[in-house]
């Protein structure tokens, strides 16, 4: 990793030094094990503060919406499907943005770690040959990379940025015989009353922070339909019903364009693993459309345009 | 999400397919009867502590 | 009879004694991570935690409460009358709620209980509760509550404590409320008085010895209000934070509330759920304008509030007890413990030459 921190610190530097970014959002280190923050780099001199390690789950695309001036961002496979979701949603215009491209190695769960130790966490340092060691009061402990990898990153099959202007890395070899979709077939086979049970389970602790939307670079609506208030599509309390409105609601909102880069459950405070909803909806563009979020500048989505040959058997 | 299959119908009915229109509004009103009253995804009164 | 020893077996049947006269609230494991719940059929806290994940404010302030209820149906006697909900005002007891937390009802009782203005909602469950102390053996490494007024043993706010003890626990009455809860629960085995303040004295100094963090805030006061809203830090500051509200739904201190109306034909409720600073609509007027319409500005408001407004306001601090919630579960480490060091030093003087740019 840290060749990949010193060759982002060097690009970081060379474009704003030569005028070709206004700034470079990127992470720097965090004041909590396993966090990093993301940060905004403005001058050369402070291209140093920019870090890279398992701990840059969040997706910096989000931090990219609407920019006007010319920003070079730090993105991932993930992110950089973001970007181009953001382009062809003309939320970014291409050639305002330089893409500093990292092959991804996939990020650290930190709540899988925490699960796996007892007591406090006080350090955590990942090793060139794939360790992860986490230091706490009285403990240590080593765990294999792979063992320890956010959900998403461990099915994620796009981990090369899809479009890079400043490649960070040479590509990381993709990983090709994973199953993305066991869990999703898992709950279409539940009957009705199983299914329902399972959401009820799942949403039972959700306090409606917002947190997962927030984290999302796909949410970003002036007001959003759980806020409105005239007319009130949503109640605001506590209620059951309004909760998971929120949640399906939202995940088809994010239908053909989610990249499953997890933010959301990252960013969640209680742990809610939100991603079955945008992972059943992204199975079924796949197997309907063929389609894929964020591959090409140059295709649009699904639910954005008409094909005579759309599949249409559900309709009578 | 936990509705009941039969609760929700999709249809493509031109504006000239009258008797189209009746007989899907029909079938669709039947399936719905006969699932009876609605029972997931119903907020009687906002639930609070 | 002012300090009791408990064992476990006492511990336990105290516990359920307890539940025939209060509605007993307690830390309860979910998952990784304790919340606070009620306790209900036999049900019994679960005292090895550190501290919950979300605050136990909801005890006295639910995230959802209803205020009134109506009927706009004409043919109803009481149509169109506002009608308090029938409550549940039996008394409440928290077992186990940390020293921070129980000094962050004094907090927020300087916003629900003033001269002014009396909230009955959140007054009636304050008063209704009992708080039952636990003494923090081993503070987490994002706690400060010493720089923020409170200590692992304080007993601010609490009306009884209860510290580990071989064999089980020892407790000390604080308050007439707590005397009488330790009496309902049957913890009447009297504790030599020396033997007990010592305990009490050496698990206070030891885990206090073990708070690594201390936040600077002796300077806040004095700081001109202008000189920090216009510092050149908060864009810097601001710039990870995402606006989610998780901050502010975590903390013990926050207090804020939005009133909605939810009906269904012709009966409906008005609520009042919590809400936050870090929402955009927080602030959005009718007209269309929004003073904090901007993310930097919603940011500066929560510290600002926090850290310069109250302790001008009320002269008692900061309105933060130290928990460290906010710091670990913010989705992006923004570190209050950092802004308040920040904001502490700040001096405009200086700042002429930062490398932050201007707001
Ligand atoms: S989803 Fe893929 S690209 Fe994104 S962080 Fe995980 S492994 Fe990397
Ligand atoms: S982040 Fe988690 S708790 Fe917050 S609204 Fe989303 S699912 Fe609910
Ligand atoms: S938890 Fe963090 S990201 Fe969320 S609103 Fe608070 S400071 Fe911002
Ligand atoms: S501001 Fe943070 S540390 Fe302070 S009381 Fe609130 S959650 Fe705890």
């Amino acid at each position: 990793m840290r060749e990949y921190t010193d060759k982002i610190r060097q690009i970081a530097r060379r474009l704003l030094e030569e005028g070709k970014v206004d700034r470079v959002i990127g992470f720097k280190k965090g004041s909590m094990p396993m966090m990093n923050e993301p940060c905004v780099i403005r001058r050369p001199q402070d291209a140093d503060q920019l870090i890279w390690d398992g701990n840059c789950g969040i997706n910096l695309a989000n931090y990219l919406t609407g920019a006007k001036d010319k920003v070079g961002v730090v993105a991932k496979g993930c992110d950089s499907r973001n970007i181009v979701t953001h382009i062809i949603e003309n939320k970014l215009d291409r050639d305002n943005v330089v893409v500093i491209g990292v092959p991804c190695q996939a990020m650290i769960d930190k709540r899988k770690i925490a699960a796996a130790v007892d007591g406090e966490i006080s350090e955590v340092t990942e090793t060139d040959d794939g360790k992860v060691v986490v230091r706490g009061n009285g403990f240590e402990k080593t765990f294999d990379r792979a063992e320890t990898l956010q959900d998403n990153c461990a099915i994620c099959v796009h981990r090369n940025p899809v479009i890079c202007d400043e490649p960070v890395a040479d590509p990381v070899p993709e990983q090709t015989d994973v199953d993305r979709y066991a869990d999703i077939r898992a709950i279409d086979a539940m009957s009705d009353a199983e299914r329902k049970a399972f959401f009820d389970d799942m949403f039972a602790e959700c306090i409606r922070c917002y947190a997962c939307r927030n984290a999302c670079p796909l949410c970003y609506c002036p007001t959003c339909f759980v806020d409105e208030s005239r007319p009130q599509w949503v109640g605001k309390g506590q209620d059951e019903n309004d909760i998971r409105t929120f949640h399906f609601l939202r995940a088809y909102h994010c239908a053909g364009r989610c990249t499953d880069c997890g933010a959301c459950e990252r960013a969640c405070p209680v742990g809610i693993k939100m991603r079955v909803l945008t992972r059943k909806l992204e199975k079924d563009c796949k197997e309907l459309y063929g389609w894929e979020a964020g591959m090409s500048v140059d295709q649009r989505p699904p639910l954005d345009a008409y094909k005579p040959n759309d599949p249409d058997a559900f309709i009578k | 999400m936990g509705l009941e299959p039969g609760r929700l119908h999709f249809s493509w009915i031109s504006s000239a397919e009258s008797t189209k229109f009746a007989r899907v509004a029909q079938e669709v009103t039947e399936a719905v009867k006969a699932l009876g009253p609605n029972r997931h995804f119903l907020k009687e009164k906002a639930k609070v502590a | 009879m002012k300090f009791v020893k408990i064992d476990e077996k006492q511990w336990a049947e105290g516990i359920g004694k307890l539940k025939s006269g209060y509605r007993v609230f307690g830390p309860v494991k979910e998952g990784k991570d304790h919340e606070f719940r009620e306790l209900t059929g036999d049900a019994s806290p679960d005292m090895a935690f550190s501290n919950t994940r979300l605050s136990p404010k909801s005890v006295v302030y639910p995230q959802s409460e209803v205020m009134f209820e109506y009927t706009t149906d004409e043919s109803r006697p009481d149509h169109h009358i506002l009608k308090e909900p029938r409550r549940d005002d039996t008394p409440r007891a928290v077992i186990g709620i940390r020293p921070c937390d129980a000094l962050s009802f004094l907090l927020v009782r300087r916003n629900f209980d003033s001269p002014e203005y009396k909230d009955p909602y959140w007054l009636r469950n304050y008063e209704a509760t009992t708080f039952v102390g636990y003494g923090c053996n081993d503070p987490c490494a994002t706690c400060f509550c010493t720089s923020a007024g409170s200590a692992p043993h304080d007993t601010q706010g609490l009306d009884a404590l209860v510290v580990d003890r071989d064999g089980g626990y020892a407790a000390k009455a604080i308050t007439e409320k707590g005397e009488a809860l330790m009496k309902a629960a049957g913890w009447t085995d009297a504790m030599d008085e020396a033997e007990a303040e010592a305990l009490f004295a050496d698990r206070a100094a030891a885990a206090e010895k073990k708070i690594t963090r201390q936040v600077a805030t002796d300077k806040l006061a004095e700081k001109p209000s202008m000189d920090l809203y216009d510092a050149p830090f908060w864009e810097d500051v601001a710039f990870s934070c995402i606006n989610c509200g998780t901050c502010t739904y975590l903390c013990p201190t926050c207090w804020c509330f939005d009133i909605q109306d939810e009906c269904r034909g012709c009966e409906g409720v008005r609520t009042r759920n919590w809400d936050s600073c870090m929402a955009p609509l927080f602030t959005a007027h009718g007209s269309g304008h929004n003073p904090r319409g901007e993310k930097v500005q919603r940011v500066r408001q929560r510290f600002m509030h926090k850290l310069k407004y109250y302790v001008d306001k009320y002269g008692e601090g900061i309105q933060c007890v130290g928990c460290g919630r906010c710091v670990r579960s913010c989705p992006v480490n923004i570190d209050i413990r950092k802004v308040c060091d920040m904001m502490n030093a700040y001096d405009p003087e200086a700042a002429n030459d930062c490398a932050c740019p201007t707001t």
